[in-house]
């Protein structure tokens, strides 16, 4: 699993970003997919993300992303395509024919569109997707806190959101030594069916299980030695600062909003 | 300040049984004291009780007694697992935590952080991500952190349990830092081994009750109470309970400078190089590596071409400190990591082409941490497993002795995880009595375990022995690998170091310091001692030192 799901260590332009300027980032971003359907303007905003990724030296990982999540990206285009194939579109068509089941006529009408489509909600996942995955990337969870926090949001939910994201290394971790536990003592995992591996992977889910309630029964602990009262108002050792990289960094995720939806505007095919 | 327990009573539920009886002790002011006893002896319920788990956050027990400590004392806990009780991202994160909910000022904060990085050394850390640090560093960022709330008093919990030598050199010398300080301290650990040197007050707890309270000399002077008690004591202070009943008027020793004076007056130096036992027959290599060299796909080295050959029927202990490769070898041995060149041959057959579950008929890996093993709903399903995996055939009777002979028949239909840590991992070792394999490889297998489950521990290995079986041992626990291993492997930063028996190896001072390693007590006594033969474990060594006392005794007459 390597560095999947967790902050990367590096030292570039968007790991020093104030979280404050990434969380905008993710929510506008987050927005922008959601509403807009034009392949033109998601291309242009895949190229953004591109600069952003290389610029900020994270493109090996978001490669492991796409990689992780292949599989899902596929599943829509096909799932897209299919649905598409039993609806009439304007435009080339690859085949068409008709038939009928218990007496009702269906036409079956692959079009280029239908491509088109499937690509366009592909790639509105993705950049979902990576719009989170660039934030989690660049941001480790003490300061995802602090920006939490410096919106205001209560400490016991900034510091959930931090504790979860603390968290999830330590299970994808724990996972990973249980498999490799069971296979030492014989569980076959390897060379064995498809059903036999389910079966075999929900054993390991049981120590998996006692793993993670043990961590939490450990961390409450903490909690407590720490003296870690919801109710007392907390200080802070560090203080976040917006600095001109976040307002560059800001402008340019201005500048790709408007241009963006300019682009959904003008060159919008109902999808 | 210092601190009274008296009358402390508790059980979990009403109708528990009784976890703590009576307690009375006293913390004192500026002292580290020691709380030892066996695995459920009630060490962890007395820590709840002192650090307020129990009644604050664990309310259904029956607590009795008193324990002074009002809303203004901070008392404060260092865990055996720093990375789960450190929060934050950072060094200075992770230390600033604990005051932050203090509700200090800025200014406060700055001061008390600086304050502990500079008084545990650790100012080069400060800007280091948690997860990057050693277990060492993160246990010493872990005290910092607890210290610098200024806890009127720091309980720590088998601190170094899972540290390296390293880990544990770091740990010993906060500790002397903190002691130096006037830190009221107690550690609870039934390995007085590590922190014989700091320790100025010994507490032992058996069923529930203090069966000791006095200064750490009193203690080593009691050779019962430690031995009902299963604390794990200095190797020197062994050698004097070996030694004080066959010399006569021998003066109490616990540290190596006071043993050689106290045994170097009595024994004439002789300018001998020391003698070597016979070399044992060698044996056929059961599991060999050829060249093996392993880099990740981060690009890091984790092995630099590896040879080495692991005879039937041997005890072979490979040592290095955290990072060596000693856990990178031992997973290419049972197929689950792959090498990048080279090969693991077993009976001269490559094993690439094998599953691990296919391997481990033949070579078996028991994990450090028994929780990653363990999840069979009964005792006795859990140590029938690699049999019932492997269809290895054996009968009801022979899996109930084996859990009578290793106190564990009580326990049979109690759930695994429920057991304590020490006889958790004993039964994943025992497991391994039931499986086909002729290589088992044990990966820190003392974690967690008093001296009884230790000797129980020491007993299997000795049965694997006999039976045919090679035994590779990770573990940095020394004098233990020195007293039961027949060949060791040294390794250091991805590469073979060296290989052999113990004796030809421990003759080696350099290797060792190389490595960062001390040698036990009793391989250095004999050096200094002039003793003909290095004797590697405690009872060789008062073998010796009586022979050569007679020997005195006799050219005298």
């Amino acid at each position: 699993m390597g560095d999947f799901l967790q902050y990367v260590e590096l030292n570039s332009y968007l790991h020093r970003l104030d979280p404050r300027t990434k969380f905008v980032f993710f929510i506008i971003m987050s927005v922008l997919t959601s509403f807009v359907k034009s392949g033109v303007a998601l291309l242009f905003l895949f190229v953004v993300f591109l600069a952003i990724w290389l610029s900020g030296r994270i493109g090996k990982y978001m490669l492991v992303l796409l990689n992780k999540v292949k599989v899902l990206l596929l599943f829509i285009f096909l799932l897209w395509l299919v649905l598409g194939a039993f609806t009439v579109n304007a435009g080339p068509t690859i085949y068409r024919a008709a038939f009928s089941i218990f007496g009702n006529p269906y036409v079956f009408s692959l079009d280029w569109f239908d491509f088109y489509k499937g690509a366009v909600y592909s790639l509105r996942i993705f950049l979902m997707i990576s719009a989170f995955y660039t934030v989690i990337l660049t941001t480790n969870f003490s300061q995802i806190i602090l920006g939490l926090q410096s919106w205001k949001v209560p400490y016991a939910v900034a510091f959930g959101v931090g504790l979860v994201f603390q968290i999830i290394p330590m299970i994808v971790q724990e996972f990973a030594t249980i498999m490799e536990a069971q296979k030492s003592r014989g569980l076959e995992v390897d060379k064995c069916s498809a059903l036999a591996k389910m079966k075999n992977y929900v054993i390991v889910s049981l120590p998996l299980l006692f793993r993670v309630l043990s961590k939490g029964h450990s961390i409450s602990l903490a909690m407590h030695y720490y003296k870690l009262n919801f109710k007392v108002k907390r200080t802070s050792y560090k203080m976040i600062k917006a600095t001109y990289s976040d307002a560059f960094f800001a402008s340019v995720t201005a500048i790709a909003t408007v241009v963006t939806i300019i682009l959904q505007v003008n060159y919008y095919i109902q999808v | 300040m210092s601190f009274k327990i008296e009358n402390v009573s508790y059980k979990y539920s009403p109708e528990a049984p009784q976890i703590l009886k009576n307690i009375n002790m006293e913390i004192k002011e500026a002292q580290v004291t020691a709380i030892v006893g066996p695995s459920g002896c009630g060490k962890s319920t007395l820590v709840s009780i002192l650090s307020g788990v129990i009644p604050t956050l664990m309310n259904k027990g029956e607590l009795s007694g008193s324990f002074q400590a009002g809303d203004e004392v901070t008392i404060s806990v260092v865990s055996q697992t720093p990375e789960n009780q450190l929060f934050g991202y950072g060094v200075e994160d992770a230390i600033a935590f604990g005051i932050e909910n203090m509700g200090l000022a800025s200014q406060d904060i700055h001061e008390r952080v600086e304050y502990v990085l500079d008084l545990l050394h650790i100012q080069h850390l400060r800007k280091r991500a948690v997860s990057t640090l050693s277990g060492g560093q993160r246990q010493a960022v872990c005290i910092a952190s607890v210290l610098a709330m200024r806890p009127d008093l720091v309980i720590m919990d088998e601190p170094v349990s899972s540290l390296d030598p390293r880990g544990k050199h770091l740990i010993q010398s906060v500790l002397n830092q903190l002691r130096s300080s006037g830190q009221t301290t107690v550690i609870v650990d039934n390995n007085l081994d590590w922190f014989s040197g700091i320790v100025d007050h010994v507490v032992g707890l058996d069923q529930g009750e203090v069966v000791f309270d006095g200064n750490r000399d009193e203690f080593f002077a009691q050779f019962d109470v430690q031995k009902k008690l299963g604390v794990i004591i200095p190797q020197e202070v062994e050698i004097y309970r070996e030694l004080s009943t066959k010399v006569e008027g021998l003066k109490p020793f616990s540290t190596l400078d006071e043993a050689f004076k106290e045994l170097s007056g009595r024994i004439e130096r002789t300018e001998v190089p020391p003698l070597h036992d016979e070399p044992e027959e060698q044996t056929e290599a059961v599991l060999s590596v050829i060249d093996l060299s392993k880099r990740f796909q981060d690009g890091f080295q984790a092995l630099k071409r590896i040879n080495a050959g692991f005879e039937k029927g041997k005890i072979i202990s490979i040592l290095g400190q955290n990072g060596s490769g000693k856990t990178t070898l031992v997973k290419h041995l049972n197929g689950l990591y792959r090498p990048t060149e080279g090969a693991v041959t077993y009976k001269g057959a490559v094993t690439t082409d094998k599953s691990v579950a296919e391997i481990s008929r033949d070579i078996i890996l028991v994990f450090q941490h028994p929780e990653h093993m363990l999840f069979e709903e009964s005792v006795y399903q859990e140590l029938t497993f690699c049999a019932r995996a492997q269809g290895v055939p054996f009968s009801e009777e022979e899996a109930l002795a084996v859990l009578e002979k290793y106190d564990l028949l009580k326990d049979k239909d109690e759930l695994p995880v429920n057991l304590s840590m020490g006889k958790k991992h004993l039964l994943t070792i025992l497991s391994v009595l039931f499986s086909s394999a002729d290589v088992i490889i044990l990966d820190e297998p003392t974690l967690g375990m008093d001296l009884h489950l230790r000797n129980h521990l020491e007993d299997i290995i000795r049965h694997l022995k006999e039976k045919g079986k090679t035994v590779i041992l990770i573990s940095h626990e020394i004098p233990l690998v020195f007293k039961i291993s027949d060949q060791l492997l040294v390794l250091d930063q991805a590469q073979k170091l060296d290989e052999g028996s113990k004796q030809e190896l421990a003759d080696d001072e350099a290797l060792f310091e190389k490595i960062n390693i001390d040698l036990p007590p009793v391989v250095t006594l004999s050096r200094r001692l002039g003793l003909n033969r290095l004797a590697c474990d405690v009872d060789s060594f008062a073998e010796a030192v009586i022979s050569k006392l007679h020997l005195i005794e006799n050219s005298k007459n």
